[in-house]
């Protein structure tokens, strides 16, 4: 963890934003995942997709620190994060978010915004309340703002429709200075209209973001990203462009024909 | 949670969160301030022992139930030992002070021993945190009772520094800028200050970025990490924070009382505090206090009540017992939620059932 | 055990030489410098055997509180209210019908019973509120503390114990050797022997039990992963139910027990789940293993305690617990 400044530094120009050599991720006797070698550069838009079961949740959660990996390494922007805790993952820069909302129930809108964005930011144990001008304050506004629910900010949580409260899921992800960013199923549940609002969302990111989306929805999927990853019971076993996995034929077979997500 | 999410959803568009400003909750009550003025003329009209036995000793069990609220209302962690934490001041004030211990009491000025007291209780209650965070939430109960009872056990047993069995007695309250604090107006609002104070921080508190942040904790600790928080850190600080208030209510315990023994802080106060809260209430910093109240009634009146309908008059646990369980079968959320509900009912009384 | 030894090889030198360590202390005769500095051999030995006897009475407590937790996520703090009903009701068999063996098995069933009632009126509808659950069974508690004392008051009670029960038995240990060359043996209480015995033969009917059979398979899977097991669609709600009359009588019975090589008394309730509550910590939440390991761990350390720090025994055990949560806070022997 005591990495030196400049060291950071010049690991940003040069490094990839992401990159597991070798991860593994065992339950017991199940193997989750074996093997992982992945890399991403930053600013790169890549889906992971696969049948369910692939272990494409269990890659992110390895990702994040949620579950900590059996074996390998995982370096974030050239920096080697295997064993940070995830909150340390993601004060250098990395957001996630998950397939079943994962929100603050109790709180309102604005507030689950509002902690996303100390969460990044110094103050964290501050026992004054934000004044009128607080930066962290702002933020959350113009988040919740280009999240287009301002209409519903003081609403909590639990009164929210499915669509707003995954608005608000990728809102939570937006929040601070993002430099990558996985999406667990973005798309899940959402109508065709929402659809169509997430992926323009997704798109018009700030071209230096990059991201990874794990999605069963080919159609969203294919249209946001630039590099598609196939994953077949915990292993990577395609990786190439969308139209190239498209017409697959291996693909087709395994993906498309059985196990259907 | 039950107990704290029930009374948030009472119902469509009537449960607004919290907002920003302090002000705000006074206005959202306007009985908070009948009840502030009543306080604060209190003494013009009634006695000595309804001031300091009714309620002076409601006010300190009111704050040490606050500081398990805070921990079990916002931050999702029912811990017992704050009742202990509170024992463990009472003790450091009776050993650092006066008492008629002269071989442990050590004698030092108020000024010095207090601080001191308090300081020594906010460290235990912060290491009883580091031991009780790093388990799923519903080990802590489990974990700070065995705390809670170890330092039953070591008070009882330790002569050298506790006193064993017997603890101190003929703890005085100092006398200071002229005036004696243990006389009853002065040792009164003594108490009503530190009491509104405490609760007045946590109302505050609830909604600075440090309260918020518990909140988050209590709602879904694992996003709270994904979003950058250290998550055994905040709940580390939490407990820091209860146990300053229930480290101050210590003190004015073994005031009040004017001694203290390991009984003050046996399993069974430590079990009250927890029924105070409940009772009252987890899901508002006020539903301490009214728990307090409630329990500092029965205790006091409950005897005669009892004898009038023909019971032994020391079947007093055999009530406590019955009632608790009867607000935790058909209002876990205590008497604040009743009365939340009973609100919503008020406020729709055309629309046929209402939610109860 | 190979995992263990390869992942932790200092531990493991450590546990070798302690058990080590231990052999020698309990089988070799003690020269008169072991003895100046340890006490007399007699007493450690009586000090070894009584802790281990304890420990097997905790055992039988705390396995049915585990139990409870690991498969219903009821932190059931009425357990030791269970216990000492079991043991005031089987006081009262006994001294009404002379026999030891009938009172604990009446008392068994009653309590069992009891359980059922509960499981069913109560607890039942508040499956998933871990919480309240929990603080029911401390209005529970209360409730019972209080309607006992009523009934019993504050005395002390002891369940008559049978006399084939009863007087000394000579075990090949050797404490001391006379002047004359003879060997003197220790004479231990039959009574802590065959209450050991039982506890032994029921925690090892456990074990079968949970590993052996369908019912303790579907359990364990319950205690791992509590969805998956209502996702079989077994009838869930049943195997509640008989997991909380099991431990609720295996409380009630090991009251009998305690009350006869013990007391029974006001207040042995909290003493006896406090127990429960440390030995469940140290050896983890719905292990049986953890139980027996944390039971005879915690009963050895009260009873060394006793007999070589008299102030400090009880602290001792809370000293125990505080490290084990200091280092390894999910207990001793669970897996995460």
């Amino acid at each position: 963890m005591a990495v030196s400044v400049a060291e950071r530094l010049s690991a940003v120009g040069t490094a990839n934003a992401l990159e597991l050599r070798g991860v593994t991720r065992l339950f017991g006797a199940l193997a989750a995942l074996t093997d992982i070698t992945l890399t991403v550069r930053p600013g790169e838009r890549r889906a992971v997709l696969g049948s369910n079961g692939a272990g494409k949740t269990t890659l992110f959660n390895c990702i994040t620190g949620d579950f900590p990996s059996t074996s390998g390494t995982i370096r974030f922007f050239g920096e080697d994060v295997t064993h940070f805790p995830p909150h340390e993952r993601i004060r250098r820069g990395l957001r996630r978010t998950y397939q079943i909302s994962a929100l603050f129930t109790g709180l309102s809108v604005i507030d689950n915004v509002y902690l996303a964005c100390r969460g990044v930011s110094r103050g964290r144990y501050s026992l004054l309340r934000p004044r009128r001008n607080d930066a962290s304050m702002q933020s959350a506004e113009n988040l919740v703002q280009a999240v287009h629910l301002t209409t519903v900010k003081e609403q909590l949580v639990s009164e929210l429709s499915h669509g707003q409260q995954r608005q608000l899921e990728i809102a939570l992800a937006l929040a601070g200075a993002p430099r990558f960013i996985l999406f667990d199923e973005p798309a899940a549940g959402l109508s065709p209209t929402e659809r169509i609002e997430l992926i323009e969302i997704l798109t018009s990111l700030p071209p230096h973001i990059g991201y990874i989306v794990i999605e069963h929805d080919m159609d969203v999927a294919l249209r946001v990203v630039e590099s598609v990853t196939m994953m077949h019971n915990g292993r990577i076993f395609k990786e190439g462009r969308p139209e190239e996995i498209e017409s697959d034929p291996e693909v087709q077979e395994l993906y498309l024909g059985g196990g259907h997500g | 949670m039950a107990l704290v999410e029930t009374a948030n959803a009472v119902g469509p568009g009537s449960a607004k969160a919290e907002s920003w400003s302090l002000t705000s909750t006074f206005q959202a009550h306007p009985v908070l301030w009948l009840l502030a003025l009543f306080l604060l003329i209190l003494p013009a009209f009634a006695s000595n022992f309804v001031l300091i036995e009714i309620f002076g000793w409601a006010m300190i069990l009111g704050m040490i139930a606050l500081s398990l609220m805070f921990l079990a209302g916002y931050g999702g962690m029912v811990s017992l030992v704050q009742m202990t934490i509170a024992g463990c001041a009472g003790y450091m004030v009776a050993i650092f002070g006066t008492t008629v211990m002269t071989d442990i009491s050590l004698g030092w000025p108020w000024w010095v021993g207090v601080p001191l007291a308090i300081v020594i209780a906010v460290i235990f209650g912060t290491l009883s945190g580091v031991l009780a965070v790093r388990t799923e939430g519903i080990y802590t109960i489990m974990i700070t009772l065995a705390i809670a009872s170890a330092f039953y056990y070591f008070t009882l047993q330790n002569y050298a520094i506790f006193n064993g069995f017997s603890g101190f007695n003929a703890v005085r309250t100092p006398v200071a800028f002229g005036v004696d604090w243990r006389a009853p107006v002065p040792f009164y609002y003594l108490i009503l200050f530190w009491a509104v104070l405490s609760y007045l921080v946590v109302v505050y508190v609830s909604r600075s970025p440090f309260g918020l942040a518990l909140q988050g904790v209590r709602d879904n600790p694992r996003r709270m990490e994904a979003l950058g928080f250290n998550v055994t850190a905040h709940r580390i600080a939490a407990y820091a924070f209860a146990a300053l208030i229930a480290a101050i209510a210590g003190v004015l315990l073994v005031w009040h009382g004017g001694q203290i023994s390991p009984g003050t802080a046996g399993v069974g106060p430590v079990i009250d505090i927890l029924i105070i809260a409940v009772v009252g209430g987890l899901s508002r910093p006020i539903g301490a206090f009214i728990g307090a109240i409630i329990y500092v009634m029965l205790r006091t009146f409950a005897l005669d009540a009892l004898v009038a309908v023909g019971l032994d008059g020391k079947r007093f646990q055999l009530l406590i017992g019955l009632g608790f369980l009867l607000i935790v079968l058909f209002s876990p959320d205590g008497i604040l939620g009743l009365w939340a509900r009973w609100r919503a009912r008020m406020q729709r009384p055309n629309t046929h059932g209402g939610r109860a | 055990m190979n995992n263990f030894i390869g992942r932790h090889p200092v531990w493991s030198l450590v546990i070798v030489i302690l058990i080590a360590a231990m052999l020698f202390l309990i089988f070799a005769v003690w020269p008169p410098e072991l003895e100046q500095v340890l006490g007399r051999k007699r007493i450690f030995l009586s000090a070894l055997l009584n802790g281990i006897t304890l420990g097997g009475l905790y055992f039988l407590v705390a396995s049915g509180f585990t139990l409870i937790f690991g498969l219903m996520r009821n932190v059931n703090l009425a357990h030791g209210s269970l216990y000492l009903f079991g043991g005031y009701f089987g006081y009262e068999i006994a001294t009404w019908t002379g026999s030891w063996v009938f009172a604990l098995v009446a008392t068994f069933v009653i309590v069992a019973l009891l359980g059922i009632v509960l499981q069913f009126t109560v607890f039942r509808w508040m499956e998933g509120q871990d919480l309240r659950q929990t603080l029911v069974t401390i209005a529970i508690s209360l409730i019972l503390a209080d309607l006992m004392l009523w009934r019993w008051g504050g005395d002390f009670y002891q369940v008559p114990m049978p006399a084939w029960l009863g007087g000394p038995v000579e075990i090949p240990l050797v404490t001391a050797i006379r002047s004359s060359g003879e060997l003197v043996y220790l004479q231990y209480p039959l009574v802590r022997l065959v209450i050991l015995l039982g506890a032994v033969v029921i925690g090892v009917l456990m074990w079968l039990a949970l590993n052996r059979t369908k019912i303790g398979m579907l359990i364990r899977a319950g205690v791992d992963d509590r969805d998956m097991l209502s996702a079989t669609g077994v009838r869930v709600q049943f195997l509640f139910l008989a997991v909380f009359a099991f431990g609720a009588g295996l409380a009630g019975l090991t009251g009998v027990v305690g009350g006869t090589f013990q007391s029974l008394q006001q207040g042995e309730d909290i003493k006896i789940l406090l127990a429960s509550l440390v030995v469940v910590i140290v050896g983890g939440m719905g292990s049986i293993t953890g139980a027996a390991v944390g039971a005879v761990l915690i009963g050895l350390a009260d009873q060394f305690g006793t007999v070589y720090m008299p102030t400090y025994a009880v602290v001792l055990t809370f000293v125990i617990m505080v490290v084990v949560l200091a280092l390894r806070p999910q207990g001793l022997l669970r897996g995460h």
